[in-house]
């Protein structure tokens, strides 16, 4: 019997150890096109979404923000409008390619000054306790090996009355939704991936990560379990995707 | 689920009237230095009807127009679309009878109605952009006076209009005839309660002789 512990990775099972390696192969080779994907994807719907997490997330000047699996520093670049010079902004991503096109793309948009870039993994996050006024992790969790894990190591670095925000594929509410989502995900997605990025197993993996990941209520538990209080999600698009909030006490 | 698409909906809105606010606000530097003056004050916008909440914020010498926030509120106005609209339309900073409410710092209010009316487009700006700097002079000066024009004839048409309603078909009364009526009704309405209060004495000295 092997006892060598293992984790999803999409619907395929790995060893533990071999997840995070992985996933970073998978954003090599989608970060330069990642955008353009994204808006194809999702027909530009995604800026909606972060849109309404930028909002949720009640950050103002002179606050200190940590964007986790920022990428390619959508939510990073109106973060660092809203705290001004004297806040601060991290944009923390495990993958050097990632935060390679983030970091540039945010110096040609003329952000600097308030902001610094971390490469860092979300489950032991280098940072003293009760350091930040919001975290938020907008598409990153489900990609994480232990998310539990993860959410309690932003838990600790979090202050208290931080907020944490959680931007992430969910359960479609309706039945006929979750059908037509479920065609979109496994036929149409990968096709766009082969076409735009040359790599359509990059993206059946997004789509079956995005089936492997806990519904609505099981991640507002799991944000329980990590020392949240006051959880709560916020459905977008009929659950497609949901927005989760918790605070540390 | 209808509400998470009216959400969504009302936030993909917003951020449509924030493109095109600031569109129109890149082209125009004195309206933008204005506003990074009130950078980080927000602005609270409560519909009655249809019901809806929105929250302006000037910031980066630009303006976002949010469905939430979870912070203090410098100003409040809350009314109906159509008073609100109104409102938007005249010059006067009076409130009463307009069927809108003000809660908080009213300068606020005043400061970005005040800019929005000097909304003046850099059309040269923005066509050169696209046809080079001559050709989008040109061009500029072109709609410049268009709109110039366009203006003037829009004012002196309502003053026609105006005129040739009271002064050649006498359909609509002039203004010193209404200021008369509007005399004539105060002073009825004086009249009927001095005769109110009269009658109601009468009647308190027959009850109690």
């Amino acid at each position: 019997m092997n006892d060598k512990k293992t984790t999803h990775f999409g619907f395929q099972e790995v060893p533990v150890e071999e997840k995070a390696e992985r996933v970073a192969e998978v954003f090599h080779s989608v970060a330069a096109k990642y955008d353009v994907m994204n808006d194809l994807m999702s027909g530009g719907v995604h800026r909606l979404w972060k849109r309404f997490t930028i909002e949720a997330s009640g950050v103002r000047a002179g606050h200190k923000v940590l964007d986790i699996a920022g990428g390619t520093g959508d939510l990073s670049y109106q973060f660092a409008k809203l705290v001004g010079a004297n806040g601060q902004v991290i944009l923390a991503d495990i993958n050097a390619s990632m935060l390679g096109v983030g970091r540039d793309r945010l110096t040609d948009r003329g952000i600097a000054g308030n902001i610094n870039f971390a490469q860092c993994d979300a489950q032991f996050l280098p940072f003293p306790d009760n350091t930040f006024d919001c975290i938020t992790i907008a598409f990153g969790l489900r990609n994480v090996t232990d998310k539990d894990m993860a959410l309690r190591s932003m838990q600790r670095v979090l202050k208290p009355g931080g907020r944490l925000l959680v931007l992430e594929f969910s359960k479609p509410q309706s039945e006929i939704l979750s059908k037509i989502y479920d065609t979109y995900s496994f036929k149409v997605l990968p096709f766009m991936g082969k076409l735009v990025t040359n790599d359509a197993e990059s993206y059946r993996y997004l789509a079956e990560s995005i089936r492997m990941h806990p519904d609505q209520q099981t991640l507002k538990d799991m944000m329980d379990n990590a020392g949240f209080v006051r959880t709560e999600f916020h459905n977008m698009t009929g659950g497609i995707v949901a927005l989760h909030k918790g605070i540390k006490p | 689920m209808a509400l998470f698409m009216t959400s969504t909906l009302t936030i993909a809105a917003l951020a449509s009237a924030e493109k095109m606010l600031n569109a129109a606000l890149r082209y125009d530097p004195a309206t933008r230095i204005g506003l990074a003056q009130l950078e980080g004050k927000i602005l609270a916008v409560q519909i009655t009807a249809p019901a809806l909440t929105f929250f302006v914020m000037p910031m980066d010498d630009e303006l976002r127009l949010m469905g939430n926030w979870e912070g203090d509120v410098d100003t409040r106005i809350t009314g109906s679309l159509l008073a609100l609209a109104q409102l938007s339309q005249t010059e006067t900073h009076n409130l009463k009878d307009s069927g809108v409410t003000v809660m908080g710092d009213l300068s606020l209010l005043a400061d970005l109605q005040r800019l929005m009316k000097n909304l003046d487009i850099d059309w040269e700006e923005m066509l050169s952009q696209f046809t080079g700097d001559i050709i989008g002079h040109q061009t500029a000066q072109m709609i410049r006076a268009k709109f110039g024009w366009a203006k003037d004839r829009a004012k002196s048409a309502q003053r026609l209009t105006g005129e040739f309603l009271t002064e050649e078909l006498k359909i609509l009364p002039g203004k010193p005839e209404l200021d008369d009526f509007y005399h004539q009704v105060d002073d009825l309405r004086l009249a009927v309660d001095r005769a109110a209060a009269r009658v109601e004495k009468i009647i308190r000295e027959k009850s109690n002789p």
